[in-house]
């Protein structure tokens, strides 16, 4: 497939230009990283386990810093910026929600971040009302965020970040241990925040979401990037998957056994096989 | 930070083997000699014996250096600050206003810093050649109740595990734009109720599981549990806990019977 012209694409909202990163006591988690994130565009982070996904990430809004090479957030190094500063542009929902929440409402929890960035208290109640509305939290919004089923904690986990509103969205494992349902409620969520401008940088296991959602996919092995595409052409090489540790979603996988009957690889939903399949027998 | 909760290194030296029952006695019969000692060319003496037990041990050399220099410190400042506090005795070396430094108030001071000395180095060399599964093993074979021993054990497993939970969270919080060190003490204060409540909330969260896997791996399901590690006795064990008597005793027989001054 051709990569949209860059033209086409937003502003670069991050840079990141040969990044290394060791932790201490350490292997070299990040062995030289190069990528733009541009406005706009709905990422897919994905890799095994220990590939350097989260710590790549960590370095977007600040939590890490590289210990050699730079990062740019909205054309300025973020070296120079805390991470409080940088959660304005780029907000973070880590993986586990029970990292994030503390306060005794959901209300409260939503205000914690615009609190912490000092905006005025219409502000405040404007953006808290708008991560309800958005994240479909109306009904619980005065129970305490702790006693919620994991898939509500998330959800509040998720609009505490968005009611930063930041450019970025980061979203570490969204729908790990999320029913069918709730994932699918969840997806739907992130996918309308992405047409509302949101940049979403999605990092998770599963193929068949990034299939359906993502329009680029990065991925990643020992602290290097194998692969940075569209999505389109993202699960047609499975060398490179397999060297990601990575399974194709199941559709890319029947679409590579029927190769030979003249299937296309780069198929990424059914919708399209059955389509490619009435191509390939003349017409419907 | 988890090299500073458990000081623990792997290693073979004679203490490495010896049963963690006779390494406890000993290094309590030697914190007493400490301080039944009281002149400083026997704190000295002590102090000599200490350190080839520490050489002995084969200590990794990057932990003890570390140790040993905040131990230095420490003994530094004992020695800096024995004399302000006790001004007795003659000849005064200086004086600022009320503060007076005397010679024999700086030998105390010395005395003091060596005898603290001792007993954290013999204390370090219990805990740099005894796993904590082995100083748990000897406490209930000593007597404490099994489930208290577990319950120590677990605790003391999970430490540097809790530590990376902490550190996720306050990444977690940071991410939403909270600092957690800015602004004054109450400010900083409040700061970290949003580290506390999820870290107890992980925490609880954890031991409840905790809980569940122990029961469902029967745990508790016999009173008279048996055991697959058991702590025995060996000669090497009898001689070396003799020895330590023997370094106590004489000492003391020295001083209360004979009226040696040490």
């Amino acid at each position: 497939m051709i990569p949209r012209p860059l033209t086409d694409r937003g502003e670069r909202v991050i840079s990141i230009r040969d990044i290394k990163f060791t932790y201490e006591n350490g292997p070299e988690a990040l062995r030289g990283v190069n990528l733009d994130i541009r406005s706009g565009e709905y990422v897919a982070l994905v890799g095994g386990n220990g590939s350097g996904k989260t710590t790549l990430a960590k370095h977007m809004n600040g939590l890490l810093r590289p210990s050699s090479g730079s990062v740019e957030v909205m054309g300025k190094p973020a070296l120079d910026r805390t991470v409080a500063e940088l959660s304005r542009i780029v907000g973070y929902a880590f993986q586990n929600p029970d990292h994030q929440l503390f306060c005794s409402t959901v209300d409260d929890e939503l205000a914690f971040g615009p609190r912490n960035l000092k905006c005025p208290p219409e502000e405040v109640t404007r953006r808290v009302e708008f991560a309800l509305d958005i994240m479909n939290l109306r009904d619980v919004r005065g129970e305490p965020p702790l006693s919620l089923s994991l898939g509500e904690r998330r959800k509040v986990s998720l609009g505490s970040v968005i009611a930063m509103d930041p450019k970025v969205l980061i979203l570490d494992e969204p729908t790990m241990g999320l029913d069918a349902v709730q994932s699918r409620e969840l997806m739907a969520t992130i996918r309308k925040l992405n047409d509302d401008g949101h940049t979403i940088i999605l990092i998770t296991h599963e193929m068949k979401l990034v299939a359906e959602h993502a329009d680029r996919v990065i991925m990643m092995a020992s602290g290097r990037t194998m692969l940075d595409a569209d999505a389109k052409g993202a699960f047609t090489d499975l060398a490179i998957l397999e060297r990601c540790k990575l399974v194709p979603p199941p559709v890319s996988k029947l679409a590579h056994r029927l190769v030979e009957r003249g299937v296309s690889k780069d198929i990424l939903s059914p919708e399209e096989l059955v389509f490619e399949l009435m191509r390939l027998r003349g017409g419907p | 930070m988890a090299g500073f909760i458990d000081l623990y290194t792997e290693g073979n030296s004679f203490l490495h083997r010896m049963d963690p029952r006779v390494k406890i006695a000993s290094v309590l019969l030697l914190s007493v000699l400490g301080f039944l000692l009281t002149r400083l060319y026997s704190l000295l003496l002590l102090l000599g014996l200490i350190f080839l037990l520490l050489f002995l041990a084969r200590a990794g050399l990057g932990k003890t250096t570390l140790a040993l220099k905040a131990l230095l410190r420490v003994m530094i400042l004992i020695v800096a600050l024995w004399p302000i506090f006790d001004p007795s005795g003659t000849p005064v070396l200086a004086s600022l206003g009320p503060v007076k430094i005397t010679e024999p108030a700086l030998w105390r001071g010395v005395t003091s810093a060596v005898r603290v000395g001792c007993l954290a180095t013999v204390w370090y060399i219990l805990m740099l050649t005894t796993s904590q599964r082995d100083m748990v093993r000897a406490l209930v074979k000593l007597g404490l109740r099994f489930d208290f021993g577990l319950a120590l054990s677990i605790s003391l497993r999970f430490l540097p595990t809790f530590g990376l939970t902490i550190e996720s969270i306050k990444d977690a919080q940071r991410a939403r734009g909270l600092e957690l060190d800015r602004g004054g003490v109450m400010r900083r204060a409040r700061n970290y109720v949003a580290v506390l409540v999820p870290t107890i909330v992980s925490a609880l969260r954890t031991a409840e599981t905790l809980s569940l896997a122990l029961q469902s791996r029967a745990y508790g399901a016999r009173a008279d549990r048996t055991y697959l590690h058991d702590l025995s006795m060996r000669r090497s064990d009898a001689v070396a806990i003799a020895a330590v008597v023997m370094i106590l005793v004489v000492p003391a027989v020295m001083k209360y019977l004979l009226g040696y001054e040490l």
